[in-house]
């Protein structure tokens, strides 16, 4: 469908859009994946496909499609629900500025040309790497590669192409002896640089570490949330709330907050869509804005809602590269690009005298992201006591609200860590209320 | 490609085409109407104990799909030999009883449409809410099935559903009512009271304003229908899925026929019911049927695919795919049946505890038998009486510890429509329940 694209611009402003957009994706994944040790199954998919947005008005129609038989259809069905739009009166056009920075460390050759053999070999040394601890055995996992490649065009002259390969391993481990724990660790990349075997290795050691759990009392406490457990926090509750749109539609916690203090002074957040090798690193962002470094909170201070284009044009600003889609099959909207948690760093395990320490945590998903409270489960939870990991912790239950608890970090570890394209440290946070 | 294919002693594929399309109704505007064709097919091959798997877009050839999806699982087999897989063996599927339409959705004009959806937002802004986002969806699909053993099918689905969220605010505070239904037929709006689903949507935002949130510990917890619902889907439908028990994952793994809950809990999936986790057959061809996970607190079945039903004993018919994905084993709609306690009862006999209501989701580890999930608000139950709302309440606990601890089961069951993450794929699912009323839970609060 490639060769279709260009094509269909003109189509589109041929029928009737005042403006128009093409979004051409394509990606082609090959996985490897295991269940228990042994390897179950080998898959590979290729997909591809084209979003048409059009503007008749300033009221905005969108179609997809993955057939290019359909593509005709599409054009016009985009067009036609444009016409049926509600004229926006903040629509300030398609992006047009179209000067990009060169990024580096996001496409692989050996990634694209790896054959399957080379995939079954990285998929087993997942499982290997689980046997170095005995008593704990892999139930499911798998390796994925993948090549993508998309083209983004519009009537105001955008016209970007970019390739990009991805790497990732997942395994999940579970003790077989004695009481029953469970633990996961995984990871993504751009290119070859993952150690599979210690990705299985790790999970096993914290699952036999979890084993024998103890029950803690209901109290007030210092939690150290490795980055896996804070990583989830930030997505599911901070990051709504920072959403442009959210905020200009009433349902952002953070309303009216920009040039506040809203964290410890020693916290700054930035997104950053140009950093090298980030999962999140591109030229442009998924409707042709440049990437750029955004500054979100400084110093402890908001400084900056995160936009896509229209969003932007509606607050009379420019955008910052925030605008991404989840597929080919969906308009853009607001999300997080590399996103960066700096703290100062220190051994904040050795710097706890009395604590909780955080793997993981579930439920974040089902926090309240405009109010930003939560209530999570924590997984592979440990006490601290001076200044070590001590016992296992059987069960606990966290509750806190994102905004407060950014008030009360008072820690980071040396442990950075890319979770997708989160960059962030084990975080510690004072004062949380945990039940056992 | 010959000698591969004459060791390949399964192949199966499914074709899937069809539209979605998108309303959303933001503050007042038509913030996005779309519309997404697809059409593609997943190719399944079987070689020794390994599986190929291969999707193909747009413009579909099956040959060349079924000789990828077999060359996978021949080099896959031949460099790590397994033990051989064996499928169940099953009967063509016969397709009855689908769905009855009687306002087809793709008769009604856009216009119309939206001015539902107007009409829902209207009453979505009670007094106090001042942000609201309708949505309307609307999908129609078409999945054909052949097997090389000989199975040959199809059916077509089309469904519609809408969701309503209201955000209610004061002195910086924010808090959010929803509600949403799914079904079959535009007359789905006419059924469901959507109007009065919306108000209450937006009444729900601005009462919370008021609510506190609760002192957290163990106490007596009374599950609405919805949230009781999200339980048995979440922490036994997930744990009875026979792929996790197979991986060693599932709490519920060598428990069949032991005496897992208490006695006054059945719990059953059933996909023949013409509710959002409805299918004629699965996706390896499969005529649906209903499965007794728990009877009377007995494990008495997990939910199969041909596979997992071969390796363990059992029936399969619940494998299933987003679009084309691999199939993998899902629930469909899945309950928790009837029992004989009205409401006042239950109150009386929990005295002092708490009343969750609704649902903002929640997730399961299977293989230590741990849930969490989150109540969208509350209700504080002094002496047999609701007293004070509350929000921002959260039940995590032990599988098994919470079946046991049931004490009543309501006669009041009612199946909510959802969807279901599992494998990386989301499907419709529903689940249901009547309320329950369970001796001791661990309830998160401040």
């Amino acid at each position: 469908m490639y060769e279709l694209a260009r094509k269909a611009l003109k189509l589109a402003e041929k029928i009737g859009a005042e403006e128009a957009e093409i979004y051409y994706a394509s990606n082609h994944s090959t996985s490897v994946n295991f269940r228990k040790d042994s390897l179950e199954n080998a898959k590979d998919r290729f997909s591809e496909g084209i979003g048409i947005r059009a503007i008749v008005n300033g009221a905005v129609g969108f179609a997809s499609t993955n057939s290019a038989r359909e593509l005709e259809n599409a054009i016009e069905v985009a067009v036609a629900e444009a016409r049926v739009g509600s004229q926006d009166p903040d629509w300030m056009g398609l992006p047009s500025d179209g000067k990009y920075q060169q990024v580096t460390g996001i496409f692989d050759k050996r990634v694209e040309t790896l054959e399957l053999e080379e995939c079954i070999d990285y998929a087993m040394a997942l499982v290997e790497g689980t046997k170095e601890h005995p008593g704990a055995l892999p139930t499911s996992g798998g390796f994925t590669r993948a090549k993508g490649r998309h083209l983004i065009l519009n009537t105001n002259g955008i016209d970007i192409e970019e390739e990009s390969t991805v790497v990732s391993g997942f395994v999940d481990v579970i003790t077989v002896d004695g009481q029953t724990s469970t633990a996961y660790d995984f990871a993504i990349s751009h290119s070859l640089d993952i150690d599979f075997f210690a990705l299985g290795e790790n999970a096993a050691d914290l699952a036999l570490k979890s084993n024998g759990g103890i029950k803690i009392e209901p109290q007030k406490i210092d939690v150290i949330f490795h980055p896996f457990a804070f990583s989830d926090i930030i997505e599911d509750v901070l990051a709504p709330s920072l959403d442009a749109d959210n905020v200009q539609k009433g349902r952002s916690g953070l309303i009216a907050k920009l040039g506040k203090e809203l964290a410890v002074p020693e916290l700054c957040i930035y997104d950053d869509g140009l950093i090298e090798s980030g999962i999140e690193t591109s030229a442009s962002d998924d409707e042709g804005v440049p990437s750029q470094r955004t500054t979100v909170i400084e110093k402890g201070v908001l400084v900056t809602y995160l936009h896509d284009n229209h969003t932007a044009g509606k607050a009379g600003i420019k955008s910052t590269g925030n605008g991404l889609r989840a597929s080919y099959s969906s308009p853009p909207s607001v999300g997080l690009r590399n996103f960066i948690i700096d703290y100062p760093q220190k051994d904040v395990i050795a710097d706890t005298e009395y604590g909780v320490f955080v793997n993981t945590i579930i439920g974040s998903h089902t926090a309240n992201s405009i109010s930003g409270d939560f209530s999570v489960e924590a997984r592979n939870a440990f006490t601290i006591r001076d200044g070590a990991l001590d016992e296992p912790i059987k069960s606990l239950m966290i509750s806190g609200n994102a905004f407060e608890l950014l008030k009360q970090i008072t820690g980071a570890g040396f442990d950075v860590r890319r979770v997708g394209g989160m960059i962030i440290p084990s975080v510690r946070v004072s004062d949380l209320s945990v039940i056992g | 490609m010959k000698s591969i294919m004459q060791s390949i002693k399964f192949y199966d594929c499914r074709i899937v085409g069809g539209s979605f399309i998108s309303i959303i109704l933001d503050n007042g505007r038509i913030e996005e109407i779309s519309k997404n064709f697809t059409r593609g097919a997943g190719v399944r091959a079987l070689c020794g104990g390994s599986w190929g798997y291969t999707a193909v877009e747009g413009e579909i050839d099956l040959k060349h799909g079924i000789e990828a999806a077999s060359k996978l699982a021949f080099s896959m087999n031949a460099n790590t030999p397994k033990e051989s897989v064996e499928l169940v063996s099953v009967n063509p599927p016969e397709i009855k009883n689908l769905p009855e339409i009687r306002i087809d959705p793709r008769d009604v004009s856009i216009d119309e449409k939206v001015g539902l959806l107007m009409s829902i937002e209207a009453n979505a802004k009670v007094k106090g809410v001042h942000s609201t986002k309708v949505t309307y969806m609307e999908a129609e699909f078409k999945i054909e099935y052949q097997s090389s053993d000989g199975l040959e099918c199809e059916y077509e689905l089309l469904n519609v559903g809408f969701a309503v969220s209201a955000v209610a605010s004061e002195n910086g505070e924010y808090q959010a009512g929803r509600e949403s239904r799914f079904g079959y037929g535009y007359e789905l709006f006419e059924k469901e009271n959507v109007m009065e689903l919306a108000s209450r949507a937006g009444n729900t935002a601005v009462e919370l304003l008021k609510a506190k949130t609760p002192k957290g510990g163990e106490m007596p917890v009374l599950l609405d229908q919805e949230l009781a619902g999200v339980f048995v889907h979440e922490a036994v439908g997930h744990a009875s899925e026979a792929d996790l028990v197979l991986e060693g994952d599932s709490i519920l793994g060598n428990r069949i026929g032991k005496q897992i809950a208490a006695p006054l809990i059945t719990i059953i999936d059933d996909p023949t019911l013409h509710e959002f986790g409805y299918y004629p057959f699965d996706a390896e061809g499969v005529q649906s049927k209903k499965t007794e996970i728990i009877r009377e607190g007995v494990l008495n079945s997990y939910l199969h695919s041909r596979e997992t039903a071969a390796k363990l004993g059992g029936t399969p018919g619940n494998c299933r795919a987003q679009g084309y994905s691999m199939p993998v084993v899902r629930m469909s709609n899945t309950f928790i049946d009837n029992g004989d306690a009205r409401f006042e009862e239950m109150l009386e006999e929990l005295r002092d505890g708490i009343y969750l209501i609704g649902s903002r989701g929640g997730q399961v580890n299977t293989g230590e038998g741990i849930f969490q999930f989150n109540a969208e608000k509350g209700y504080m139950i002094r002496n047999g009486e609701l007293t004070k709302l509350v929000r921002d309440v959260s039940l995590s606990g032990k599988i098994l510890e919470i079946l046991n601890h049931v004490t009543l089961v309501g006669n009041d069951m009612k199946i909510t429509a959802g969807r279901c993450g599992k494998a990386g794929q989301i499907i419709p699912v529903s689940d249901g329940s009547p309320h329950l009323a369970i001796s001791k839970a661990l309830v998160g609060g401040s």
